[in-house]
């Protein structure tokens, strides 16, 4: 990956933690100095090197683990709150920001809200299971149903 | 990737194609801090798939379903 491709991709983590949503072109040129078509250009060459996913419209869709879209599973933290792209991102949210934080989602079987305590890393409660249907080797052959 | 209540709830649910993988919270909180957390640190770099399969191997995620192609 390109130095600059690198910054751009690191810019664009900041500020969808900074903003709690996902930034768009014209906030991430704004605050880098880059043209928009700059902007849309590194992002495409970082969707293909899986660094994150941009939608069809070529905005945002993933910096994985955040979402840019609202899905069944919303972190909060603090007085701040994110979206993930599934159980393993929620967990994730709270990991790469090194934060205590509270998951809401819920089960796909009984559709029962389910909340889970993350603190320092491990959840308060450990009943609850993780399914994956899809295997590892096909993560990434659609990785917005993964 | 869900969380479910048990997996009686997986089963239940996946019960017409009951294919995938289902671990406990407490392991896939592991998971995940070793997956993600680097994410957003300033000097991150991409992970290797080496790296991610070590990942997935020091967390007990060994088997075919979690090998990376």
């Amino acid at each position: 990956m390109e130095a600059a491709d690198l910054e751009l991709r690191n810019l664009t983590y900041h500020l969808f933690v900074e903003l709690g949503r996902a930034p768009t072109v014209e906030e991430v040129a704004a605050r880098s100095g880059a043209t928009s078509e700059a902007v849309r250009s590194g992002w495409s060459r970082l969707h293909e090197a899986h660094a994150l996913v941009l939608a069809p419209t070529g905005e945002l869709r993933m910096a994985n683990p955040f979402s840019a879209v609202p899905t069944a599973h919303r972190v909060r933290i603090a007085d701040r709150s994110w979206y993930a792209n599934c159980a393993w991102d929620a967990f994730g949210v709270c990991a790469s920001l090194h934060a205590d934080g509270t998951i809401e989602t819920s089960c796909p079987d009984c559709g029962e809200p389910i909340v889970v305590e993350v603190r320092d890393g491990k959840p308060d409660d450990e009943t609850l299971v993780f399914h994956s249907v899809v295997p590892a080797t096909q993560w990434w052959d659609d990785i917005v149903f993964t | 990737m869900n969380l479910f209540r048990s997996e009686e709830h997986v089963r239940r649910r996946h019960s017409e194609h009951p294919a995938g993988a289902t671990i406990g919270v407490v392991q896939l909180a592991e998971l995940a801090r070793a997956w993600w957390g680097d994410r957003v640190a300033p000097d991150w770099q991409p992970h290797t798939r080496e790296q991610n399969q070590a990942i997935l191997d020091a967390v007990g995620l060994s088997g075919q379903f979690w090998r990376l192609p």
